[in-house]
């Protein structure tokens, strides 16, 4: 099936077979692997991308689902050459560690404060909770969305 | 000048004797406390690429015409083929390859534990590998597996030999004690759960076998991928610049390498062999489950008279008996103590190591019964640890080369100290309490390891070594050391890592040896190199070397001149200077060891089970700190990791078929960012002046060591209850509670 | 696989049943899809094919439960049971209607062990581990229903609206039987399109689970109170969502050995929400 959708501002074409995800066809046939593929169900949080808006797992997503709307993934939330603030606070304060889980987090990170500049500790642990993190290096993500929110 | 030196190498508490030709340097550590660089809170130097999505993973690699394989693995944990139909497989659309039991070591026609491999397919993508799969239709012969670790050991099924320590008099000792304690403590099975599954990504160039793999260990893949296919080891080339975790089960080279290598053999193409999240949880490896027999036996005043144990650790098929008994030899000074440990082989899948492993379990227990003796001694559980501090090596009288466990202690005080507030603010159902453990594990690192620095005209340095950054921060640890002996910022310095046809050898990333085995080597090049310009900077400027030196990125002289790195390395034009260090030996006839102490805070819902870790204060010793960012990310990351082994992992096996029920996110529960508690970490930061030209001990392991026990202790000050067994689920606190309440009852029945 | 996204109701039904299945959000069926547990020749995509939005008590069966966890209609029970609901991820995708229809999280079941809820024999958790499974109805089959909302609908009473009838919540869900072990009593074509949740004096959802957020409910308790009648709805007890009246009804539960504690935790949570109302 021949799909159409936006990705981080650029239309895209692919050529897909039915039960594929969006997450395969981000790394695989878009060129675009920032997006991780860890649980392959939904259950860790590597794959978040922006779909349309909402933060959602692509591995969920079946690319055909995507077909005709807009996709944000990691590579898409720097502009011009710069960092977004949340993948600058990350480096920053050293909340990545291993790294496989940092572009889900920092996509789920971009969105929170997309909704809400100024969100509690509460806020932050709730819209992060869908990412795991194993190394863990949870205290630092909580400094980074913290400075991220500051700037 | 090299020196033949006959050593004993230390990694996860396992020691061999081995012959090591080492390069020592007259280097002496630099003062104690922050330099310019070494010592400063530094961000990651690989930072950006990591939160852009820059960074490739073996995940990410993609070579053309890469194919894809899949493994079938048994479904049963023991069984007999009876019949495979490869041929089927080899018919379907896609295939370019099969391999079966006859075709490779790992794969195996009677399987002793589920996902064993069976054969292995390479196909045009995952799909069409896994669709092939579905037509081998094997049909097996399902044999009894043998699940009970107890049951092993009576049937006398084990990896290896009983392990006996046995020193002074045991039963002497507790003749001699006033109070003895006894319990039994179970640790369960844990899941590493790296986020980046298990993978390898294989291609032959002619004789040379090039290999992508998801690895703590490049230089040990390598060897073993070459003597498995009879390559001198420098025919295979291990590539690793970024991995995706991996705790200890990322050593070694896995069934999934050798698959990949031998169907890229086969096809003459790129082979990527990449385990499922369920495979992952199955076969990768695991933290294997403990049951542990204690006795702590003291004198009034709280000496201990005789600690002893009896230890059964469920390895699985395969692995190797951890030092579980380790804590009870090693932590507190005892001059009678007994333990046997064994390990059980069973028709599970085979242990791996996994953060401190044997420690771990072994801290559980010990810390536990040792807050049990205190309750019984009524002393104060810190006051406890104190006073059965051990100034040596217990196990062989060796002097430590450094031990600054009192301090902990000292620094621990004032968390322990809120256990009054803290109990104080207990209310309703919701009571709360303050526990303690200490730490004691191995992390000296050793030699060999190699680093090379070069430096051209441009006064920029580059640090070369074939190690592997496991996501601690080895990158940039590497390049602060080098930035430092040399004088030169940070920026200045790049480090070259993960490919061992471009490097030379380095230490595994296990056992916290990569910052003391690696670190001194890299301090040894750059001190070469520096040596090396400033004998340039004495010819060019006529002056004597002795009074020059490296700061700040000029080359300076005692009577106050000062020149441009780049005036004197900008002579070189196409030269290079070229700098190598190497990792010398570890001090004879002592023990390098690291210690630490933490104290969590708890709050328990009595009626629901519910436990909220709320703080953990960790104060851990281990020698120099080079990157107190770094530093304070193993401490968090340690704790939180903890912190489920405690309170929600467990991988669950069927008790009737041996098979892994636990093998997805949803069901086997790692901690999230909302089980995470204030944490405070207090580093000692003393240079071990005993250890390298660094003083710098591991850090990756000890701080996930005593937290199970400080919550239990901590679980135990709030509610009452005694938690002997791992996880602590709801399930498991109501039970000990009531198990509590059942004890007072009996207890206020009893004729005063 | 085929896929195909019918322009409304009437053209989904059409196509679902023989082999096919309806798609709406996906966090459950696209991994069950993966792991060979069902299996379909098309997927009938729902998008434009059942109501999405809340409108006074009425909510579309497309609505997401991000989107009820924050609107101020929704009773505070369902918004609550929504919002501690697995992850955001999910709860930016997953729907209302695909919520009552997701299946248990039973791990032979996912495991494809030929248990008796497979068409099978035995359960295998009885016998097994089943730390996560059911207290009530475990007769045949000890697996616990994993939905939050489901629990919370219960106990608001909730009414639901196919392609062709109207039922109760309490009415949709059904034990399983050794003739059909499915677990609600839809055709395999029918279509849920609307939820009617009437509007209580009061409500709550209080969940126990493993980790603090982000898993399934080992117990979940919904209470709802019209006037002095206060009905309590349970997740992660039953194989399907279960209605009690009192923390008495508890005394009638059949624990397995390694599910007691969930009795143990239901009370404590069934007093917390009666005296939250």
């Amino acid at each position: 099936m021949n799909v159409r959708l936006t990705v981080n501002g650029e239309p895209h074409e692919a050529e897909v077979w039915e039960g594929e995800s969006l997450l395969f066809a981000l790394r695989e046939r878009l060129g675009l692997p920032g997006s991780k593929n860890a649980c392959e169900q939904g259950e860790c949080g590597s794959c978040s991308v922006l779909l349309d808006d909402r933060l959602v797992c692509s591995c969920l997503v079946l690319a055909v689902q995507a077909d005709g709307h807009d996709v944000v993934t990691v590579e898409g939330l720097a502009e011009d050459g710069r960092l977004h603030r949340v993948q600058e606070a990350f480096a920053a304060t050293g909340a990545v560690q291993c790294g496989f889980c940092t572009p889900g987090f920092v996509v789920a990170a971009a969105d929170l404060l997309e909704h809400n500049a100024d969100p509690s500790d509460d806020e932050i642990r709730e819209a992060l909770s869908g990412n795991l993190c194993r190394c863990t290096g949870y205290a630092k993500i909580f400094d980074a969305v913290r400075l991220a929110a500051s700037q | 000048m090299a020196r033949l030196i006959r050593t004993e190498k230390e990694v996860e508490g396992r020691f061999t004797e081995q012959w090591i030709v080492v390069e020592e340097d007259a280097l002496d550590q630099w003062p104690a406390g922050p330099r310019t660089v070494v010592g400063q809170p530094t961000r990651r130097v690989d930072g950006v690429e990591r939160a852009t999505g820059a960074a490739v993973y073996t995940a990410d690699v993609q070579l053309p015409g890469m194919l894809h394989a899949a493994v079938l693995r048994s479904p049963h944990a023991r069984a007999r083929l009876v019949r495979l139909d490869l041929d089927a497989v080899r018919a379907a659309p896609g295939v370019r390859a099969v391999i079966g039991p006859d075709d490779l070591d790992v794969l195996t026609s009677e399987p002793c534990y589920e996902g064993h491999g069976v054969a292995a397919v390479a196909a045009d993508s995952f799909e069409a590998a896994r669709a092939a799969l579905e037509l081998a239709a094997p049909e097996w012969e399902v044999l009894e597996p043998l699940l009970d670790p107890e049951e092993a050991v009576r049937r006398e099924s084990l990896l290896a030999e009983p392990r006996r320590h046995d020193r002074g008099d045991f039963d002497r000792g507790l003749a001699a004690a006033d109070v003895v304690v006894q319990a039994e403590y179970r640790t369960q099975t844990l899941l590493h759960n790296p986020l980046e599954t298990h993978q390898s990504v294989c291609h032959w160039e002619g004789d040379t076998l090039v290999l992508y793999t998801s690895t703590q260990n490049i230089w040990g893949v390598r060897d073993e991928v070459a003597d498995a296919f009879g390559l001198p080891h420098d025919g295979v080339r291990v590539i690793c610049r970024f991995m995706g975790g991996g705790f200890g089960a990322k050593n070694d080279a896995g069934d999934y390498t050798l698959v990949a290598a031998e169907l890229a053999r086969r096809t003459g193409r790129p082979v990527r062999c990449a385990l499922t999240r369920r495979e992952e949880n199955v076969v990768s490896g695991n933290r294997n489950a403990t049951i542990q027999r204690l006795t702590a036996a003291a004198r009034s005043d709280g000496t201990l008279t005789a600690l002893g144990g009896e230890f059964v650790s469920a390895l699985g098929w395969d692995g190797w008996l951890g030092p579980t008994a380790g804590p009870m030899q090693m932590l507190y000074a005892c001059a009678n103590v007994r333990t046997v440990e064994y390990g059980a082989k069973l028709n599970l899948p085979p242990m791996a190591a996994f953060r401190a492993p044997g420690f771990v379990e072994g801290t559980f227990g010990l810390e536990c019964l040792l807050d049990e003796l205190a309750a019984r001694l009524e002393l104060d559980p810190l006051e406890l640890r104190r006073r059965n501090h051990a100034d040596s090596d217990g196990t062989d009288d060796r002097p430590y080369t450094s031990k600054n466990l009192m301090e902990c202690y000292r620094r621990a005080e004032t968390h322990w100290e809120r256990r009054h507030e803290v109990r104080a603010r207990s209310e309703g159902p919701w009571k709360r309490g303050v526990g303690m453990a200490s730490q004691i594990w191995y992390g000296g690192g050793g030699p060999p390891s190699y680093a090379w620095i070069r430096v051209g005209s441009d006064g920029r340095a580059v640090v070369v070594t074939a190690m592997q950054d496991i996501g601690t921060g080895t990158r940039t640890a590497m390049a602060q050391i080098a930035a430092e002996e040399l004088g030169v910022p940070l920026e200045h310095v790049r480090v070259e890592i993960g490919d061992s046809a471009r490097g030379p050898y380095s230490v595994i990333s296990g056992g916290s040896s990569t910052t003391p085995s690696m670190g001194p080597a890299v301090r040894s090049a750059a001190a070469d190199v520096k040596r090396q310009i400033l004998e340039i900077a004495a010819q060019r400027f006529h002056l004597e070397e002795r009074v020059l030196d490296l700061k700040g990125g000029n080359v300076v002289s005692a009577d106050g001149g000062s020149w441009s790195l780049e005036e004197v390395t900008g002579l070189l034009e196409d030269a290079q200077i070229l700098g190598k260090g190497a990792r010398g030996p570890n001090p004879t006839g002592m023990r390098v060891m690291t210690f630490g102490a933490q104290v969590a805070e708890v709050a328990v819902d009595v009626e629901t089970g519910e436990v909220r870790v709320e703080r953990v204060a960790a104060i851990h010793d281990v020698g120099r700190i080079v990157n107190p960012l770094g530093a304070s990310s193993q401490v968090e990351g340690g704790i939180i990791q903890a912190i489920g082994h405690a309170l929600s992992e467990e991988r669950l096996d069927d008790p009737a078929t041996g098979l892994v029920l636990t093998q997805t996110l949803d069901a086997y529960k790692v901690p999230t960012i909302a089980d995470v508690p204030e944490i405070v970490t207090e580093l000692v930061d003393v240079p071990d002046e005993h250890l390298t030209n660094l003083g710098s001990k591991g850090l990756g392991e000890p701080p996930i060591i005593p937290t199970a026990a400080a919550i239990a202790n901590a679980i135990r000050d709030a509610t009452g209850a005694d938690v002997r067994s791992l996880p602590i689920t709801r399930e498991e606190l109501l039970h000990a509670l009531e198990a509590a309440r059942e004890q007072e009852r009996r207890g206020a029945a009893a004729p005063a | 696989m085929e896929l195909r996204r019918p322009p409304d109701a009437q053209h989904a039904v059409a196509a679902l049943g023989n082999g096919s299945l309806a798609l709406a959000g996906g966090t459950d069926l696209v991994p069950l899809l993966r792991d060979g547990i069902v299996r379909a020749d098309t997927l009938v995509h729902l998008a434009d094919a059942v109501p999405r939005g809340i409108d006074g008590t009425r909510i579309g069966a497309g609505t997401t439960l991000a989107e009820l966890e924050v609107d101020p209609q929704v009773p505070a029970a369902l918004r609550e049971a929504c919002a501690q609901a697995a992850s955001p991820q999910l709860r930016s995708m997953g729907t209302i209607g695909g919520n009552l229809r997701q299946a248990t999280r039973c791990w032979y079941w996912r495991l494809r062990f030929p248990c008796w809820l497979h068409g099978g024999e035995v359960c295998h958790a009885k016998a097994g581990q089943h730390r996560e499974h059911a207290i009530f109805g475990n007769e045949r089959c000890a697996s616990a229903h994993p939905s939050d909302p489901a629990a919370a609908l219960l106990a608001l009473g909730a009414r639901v609206r196919t392609d062709r009838r109207e039922l109760s919540v309490a009415e949709l869900y059904r034990l399983p039987t050794d003739e059909s072990r499915d677990v609600v009593v839809l055709a395999p074509d029918e279509l849920v399109l609307e939820l009617d949740v009437p509007l209580p004096d009061a409500s709550v959802y209080l969940k126990a689970m493993d980790r603090k957020k982000w898993a399934f409910p080992l117990v979940g308790v919904a209470a709802a109170r019209f006037g002095d009648r206060v009905a309590f709805g349970l997740a992660g007890v039953a194989p399907i969502p279960w209605a009690v009246d009192s923390a008495d009804d508890l005394d009638r539960a059949t624990p397995l050995p390694g599910t007691a504690y969930k009795v143990q935790i239901a009370r404590a949570l069934i007093a917390r929400a009666f005296s939250a109302l």
